[in-house]
């Protein structure tokens, strides 16, 4: 995706934060700072910014970004035990990144993918249909 | 057998040297105003969830000055159990584009943004190719096939965030704000992105323009009923046989159609207990009560609303409370926070639904159901003045199952 880099709206804060996000896998101090002195805007805004949207971390997030939908049409098709069983597996709540800084779990919002349920999410990649053993294997083949 | 009408769903359209633009070539060859009125007259609505009628829309922003206008497609898709504009997004890319440039030449305005959300990242990668080899083949930022109409299209990535999808939130987000609402009127047809006038258009409302205008499907406009004209996508999901995106002639088909033919019925050997029609800001339709015409209509007048096609079905082996939570945490997380009445409220009732799991207490509905009155009067947001239709809505159809006070089995 990187070389349509320059088809999206460049000016944005949101795309500079998109870009940052992508490049050190969350958005450091120093960037802030910058984005700060660019944009003309108080840290703090910058921050307030960062804050609302669930993509962008201020501290490194794992390798693999694992989101697992729990919204109602996956919730119905028995997401939870999806769930369960990957929290368990990974030692993980949500929000939360493992030690060897491997996995980033996030028990997200519709994901559009619902008349397939239940969704996971890899980094950019959709895996629909999925139950508690295959979301397992998921996790290992990342290992 | 309920048939399906296909217009906006078909084959893939991904090859622009293969796609004809006949829509926007018809619209220059007729002009902004007789555009406007084809629109106006097709008694299109929005598709979004809030069925504001797309003609109008246009005609207002046409009829507005402004240093600058802008169109906005709102591809910030979030509502659960909703994925047809990632259908049209991922499958139908220049139908999708051919939309904005209606609106956009239908307006006056040279410079449009769609906004996809950050997850979709599969959406995100076709529209940018798509809008790179529209640049290429001078379909964008060029005079268009001769015409003195030339458009700038730039494309937004979200960040995760669903209150995104309201209009004014989006143009804040656009703007590089936090994605809050804001206080209308000004509506951003006269004050919108950058304080100029915007239109915001949903995906799939622009699709159905493009079939407005285009001369091979004339009948499109002619679809459907007074107050519910054309076709619709709907997101089938939940404990169905057949789950996945269909098309449907509005008022030609009940929704025990929908479930049960289109849907192939439930699932396993369940009975169904309710539908929720257009996704989980909208309030329950029960199962005794489907066989009635798909039109907005038929929706209000059950106290109820399409909102964005996503029609989820649910069996009776779910508990209630433990899918009223699922819809409550929702909300919870999602409010942008400027509301208070939103903001707290949701955080409230997710306490009393919790408080009746984990404690056995006493559930007080009339407080849930004042909670619920004032967030929709004084939230600011669609999103938010919708937060509590479905909870609600189950309060007063199954309340008396739940035992309130007692335990509950439903």
């Amino acid at each position: 995706m990187d070389k349509l880099k320059s088809l999206f709206y460049q000016d944005s804060l949101l795309e500079k934060l998109h870009q940052i996000q992508i490049t050190y896998g969350y958005i450091p101090e120093a960037e802030i700072e910058n984005l700060s002195e660019k944009y003309q805007l108080a840290r703090a805004n910058v921050y307030g910014v960062i804050s609302f949207y669930s993509m962008f971390y201020t501290e490194p997030t794992g390798k693999y970004i694992i989101r697992i939908c729990d919204s109602i049409s996956c919730h119905l098709n028995e997401s939870d035990s999806v769930l369960r069983a990957v929290k368990s597996y990974l030692g993980l709540k949500s929000h939360q990144t493992t030690e060897d800084k491997k996995f980033t779990l996030e028990v997200v919002e519709c994901l559009g993918h619902c008349g397939e349920g239940p969704v996971m999410m890899v980094n950019n990649k959709i895996f629909t249909k999925i139950n508690k053993n295959k979301a397992l294997e998921i996790l290992n083949d990342c290992m | 057998m309920a048939q399906e009408k296909l217009y906006l769903k078909g084959d893939k359209l991904l090859d622009i040297s293969n796609y004809e633009f006949k829509s926007i070539k018809n619209a220059l060859r007729i002009g902004r105003e007789k555009t406007i009125k084809k629109v106006k007259d097709s008694g299109l609505k929005g598709r979004g969830g809030a069925g504001f009628p797309t003609g109008i829309k246009w005609e207002m922003a046409a009829e507005v000055e402004g240093k600058e206008k802008y169109v906005v497609c709102n591809a910030d898709e979030g509502e659960p159990g909703t994925f047809k504009d990632r259908y049209l997004l991922e499958e139908r890319p220049l139908k999708v584009l051919e939309g904005i440039m209606l609106a956009a030449y239908a307006v006056g305005a040279d410079k449009a943004y769609i906004y996809i959300r950050g997850e979709y990242s599969k959406s995100i990668e076709i529209f940018s190719e798509i809008i790179e080899t529209a640049r290429e083949k001078k379909i964008l930022d060029a005079n268009l096939f001769d015409s003195d109409f030339k458009l700038e299209l730039k494309l937004i990535r979200g960040a995760g965030a669903y209150v995104c999808g309201d209009e004014t939130s989006l143009i804040n987000s656009i703007e590089g704000k936090r994605g809050r609402s804001r206080i209308k009127p000004p509506y951003p047809i006269e004050k919108g992105l950058f304080k100029q006038p915007t239109v915001v258009n949903n995906v799939e409302s622009l699709c159905c323009a493009a079939e407005v205008l285009n001369p091979d499907s004339e009948e499109f406009s002619e679809l459907g009923i007074k107050g519910s004209k054309g076709t619709k996508l709907l997101c089938l999901s939940g404990d169905l046989n057949k789950p996945g995106l269909y098309e449907v002639e509005f008022a030609q088909i009940t929704l025990a159609e929908i479930i049960y033919d289109l849907g192939g019925g439930i699932k396993g050997n369940e009975d169904l207990r309710f539908v929720i029609p257009g996704g989980i800001s909208t309030a329950v339709i029960k199962a005794e009560d489907l066989d009635f015409p798909y039109s907005y209509q038929a929706f209000e007048k059950r106290g109820s609303s399409l909102g964005s096609g996503a029609v989820i079905a649910v069996s009776k082996k779910h508990d209630l409370i433990d899918l009223m939570l699922n819809v409550s945490r929702f909300y919870m997380d999602e409010t942008c926070g400027t509301c208070f009445p939103c903001r707290e409220g949701n955080r409230q009732i997710n306490k009393i639904l919790n408080a009746f799991k984990e404690e056995d207490r006493k559930i007080e509905t009339e407080l849930i159901s004042d909670i619920g009155n004032t967030i929709r009067l004084a939230a600011r947001c669609g999103l938010g003045q919708s937060s509590l239709n479905f909870i609600t809505s189950v309060i007063e159809n199954y309340g008396k199952e739940l035992k309130f006070g007692g335990k509950i089995y439903a």
